[in-house]
């Protein structure tokens, strides 16, 4: 998921629970609220009471009764005033129910002991809870709208702001991150922001980036210098020999000589050839932007090798689908990929062998295609470390592996691609090349 | 024909041009890509073989300059390079042909005899060869008027001999002019042996080969 997104779904979730936290609490939290009030304020009309009390004397209200009950005197709060025993009375505030002038009502009521004129005296000052929850309603609904209003608008500013501060973020990745290949040619501009960590982070790709470029370029220029180095006295040592091959002074032996010191001088050549395409393989060299149908490269490499074929009587079978393609691949390294496994089999098949290229894929899981002779085969204990450069096998007629395999396994990892190899000595080999579905179009 | 050699590797031009020398170039040598220029000021050239890690300048650099100087000369870049970008570069700065080094000689002359095919609209004579003509036009061989019918690949060979007649050529030298890069010694060469027997087949039920020889341990020689 996108930071932003992330953020913006953080930023409405923890608002609406700070919300919903505050509308289940909000009742409760207003009943406490008006409940202290009513306690301050019943205390504080005990004093007006009480002054009252001290200036018109407890007789004016009692009147000879010995109750005194009355709205009068606080036209809202019902006031009791009895004479009490001598017992200590400490102030209490509490809901209790009372019946009044016939009605059964709750009340908050707080009761307090006073003397006057040697006498105690119980005053109970009493508040209906209907009147103390009056506005608790209309309270909590006006306090929820504001609420609502305020959340959402700190919701929107929130977002409004985040988005804002990530945009460089974005742009960093679409300009920095997003479509670019190796080896990043192209020259980049730094991402305009205020944000330090955006600048750093721009800054360290845009340098990185860079880096890795001016390091495929040196190791391109070496390769190509190498190759220079190593060509060069080849080709001086070719031309020496093809002159001197038709110099009258070289008799018919001399020639047989340097004929073959150009067959040697060949081999050298390849071997150089094979590890600068190695090293440019390595290297990443090659571009990936070649889609090929599996089947006509087959063909167009069989093509190539159809005089070989020839020569031992193979009998040669492409099955593959007509319509596999692969994709994000270089047509030439592929070219050459099929060349050297399929000249492999025909170089190490038998006379009257066969060769079978056949293709396995189904919807979502990798494509595989195998390449199965009726060869000499490989032993067992040679089978882990054919792939290695120079690896000589353990035939009777000494020829190695050289290069071929190793470049076969540079192709395939440079795809992305494995190589799996199963062979019975004496029967055949099975190289199977697996290249993951995203590659393949069907 | 006058051949123009920029070269900086002194024994590598000397060779080139004693080769071509003798199949009938005139051959200058160039061994800076200034030497070069200035050579091409004073003379016509048919062909410029370019050499593209000179010590003065990048050959690519060089081709696009002298393009202008000596339009009408066949350009053939040779280099060791290797480089994969240098050879579309050189064919689309106007190169006629690319060689990569190292590169038989037999190959280059074969080059150069195709690029001045091509430039002469395809106007070779046509060749005799014992009492067989060869029409590298039409790519026919025929014996009085009778046309022998042969396999791509083996008038390729034939002509390629032809080409560098009086002259031995090892198995070697033929099959990478057959496959190119895709040679494989001494697996390609019982093939070119195959082929040549087949030639020596068709052709000797009209008439005798023994221009055809087969040089014990090297190869094969058009003797005429």
């Amino acid at each position: 998921m996108k930071l932003l997104s992330k953020l913006t779904l953080f930023v409405t979730f923890s608002k609406l629970l700070i919300a919903i936290l505050f509308v289940l609490l909000l009742p409760s939290l207003i009943k406490r609220a008006s409940f202290q009030y009513t306690n301050y304020y019943l205390g504080q009309q005990k004093k007006k009471v009480l002054s009252v009390i001290a200036k018109n004397g407890v007789d004016y209200y009692l009147q000879g009764d010995s109750a005194y009950g009355s709205y009068t005197m606080l036209k809202e709060e019902y006031i009791s005033l009895i004479p009490a025993g001598n017992q200590i009375i400490h102030d209490t505030i509490e809901t209790s129910r009372r019946i009044i002038e016939g009605d059964t009502l709750n009340y908050r009521v707080l009761t307090s002991a006073f003397m006057y004129g040697n006498k105690n005296y119980l005053l109970e000052i009493g508040k209906t809870t209907a009147t103390i929850g009056q506005y608790n309603n209309l309270l909590q609904r006006f306090t929820l709208f504001i609420l609502i209003g305020l959340i959402l608008l700190s919701i929107i500013v929130d977002l409004v702001y985040t988005n804002i501060l990530l945009r460089p973020l974005a742009r960093i990745v679409r300009t920095k991150l997003q479509g670019r290949k190796f080896p990043f040619k192209d020259v980049l501009t730094p991402v305009k922001t205020s944000t330090s960590d955006f600048k750093y982070l721009d800054r360290s790709l845009i340098s990185l980036m860079e880096k890795i470029h001016e390091a495929f370029d040196k190791e391109r220029e070496f390769t190509s210098n190498a190759s220079h180095e190593l060509m060069t006295p080849i080709s001086i040592l070719q031309t020496n020999i093809e002159n001197m091959i038709v110099d009258e002074g070289v008799d018919e032996s001399g020639q047989e000589k340097l004929s073959a010191m150009l067959i040697t001088l060949n081999r050298l050549k390849k071997i150089v050839h094979s590890l600068l395409y190695i090293s440019r393989i390595d290297n990443e060299q090659f571009t990936k932007m070649d889609t090929i149908n599996v089947h006509d490269l087959v063909t167009e490499v069989t093509n190539e090798l159809a005089h070989r074929m020839e020569m031992k009587s193979i009998i040669f079978t492409n099955t593959v689908a007509r319509k596999a393609n692969i994709k994000q691949v270089n047509h030439d390294l592929l070219f050459q990929l099929f060349y050297n496994l399929i000249n492999n089999a025909i170089r190490y098949n038998k006379e009257y062998g066969s060769i079978i290229i056949s293709d396995y894929y189904s919807e979502g899981q990798p494509y595989r295609i195998s390449i199965k002779d009726t060869g000499i085969g490989i032993r067992e204990e040679e089978l882990e470390t054919i792939f290695n450069r120079f690896k000589k096998s353990g035939q009777s007629d000494g020829e190695g592996y050289g290069l071929g395999l190793s470049i076969v396994k540079s192709i395939v990892d440079y795809h992305g691609a494995e190589i799996r190899v199963s062979s019975e000595f004496g029967k055949g080999t099975d190289f199977n090349i697996i290249f993951p579905a995203e590659k393949i179009g069907i | 024909m006058r051949v123009l050699i920029i070269e900086d590797e002194k024994n590598m031009a000397g060779e080139m041009s004693e080769f071509l020398e003798k199949a009938f170039y005139l051959c200058d040598i160039a061994y800076t890509a200034d030497q070069g220029r200035k050579a091409m000021e004073e003379n016509q050239y048919d062909f410029i073989l370019l050499d593209l890690g000179l010590p003065d300048k990048d050959g690519l650099h060089l081709l696009s300059e002298t393009k202008k100087i000596c339009p009408s000369a066949s350009y053939i870049i040779l280099t060791a390079r290797g480089d994969l970008e240098d050879r579309i570069k050189g064919l689309d700065l106007g190169a006629d042909d690319y060689l990569p080094k190292p590169f038989s000689l037999l190959e280059l002359q074969s080059r150069m005899q195709a690029i001045s095919r091509r430039k002469s609209g395809n106007n070779d004579p046509v060749l005799d060869l014992g009492e067989f003509s060869i029409d590298l036009n039409k790519r026919s061989v025929s014996y009085q008027e009778k046309e022998i019918e042969l396999s791509r690949k083996e008038f390729d060979l034939l002509s390629y001999m032809l080409l560098h007649k009086n002259r031995p050529l090892t198995r070697l030298q033929l099959s990478e002019h057959i496959w190119g890069s895709f040679s494989d010694d001494d697996y390609d060469s019982n093939y070119i042996d195959v082929h040549i027997k087949n030639i020596r087949k068709k052709m000797s039920v009209h008439a005798p080969v023994e221009w055809l020889q087969t040089l014990r341990g090297i190869g094969y020689k058009i003797k005429i």
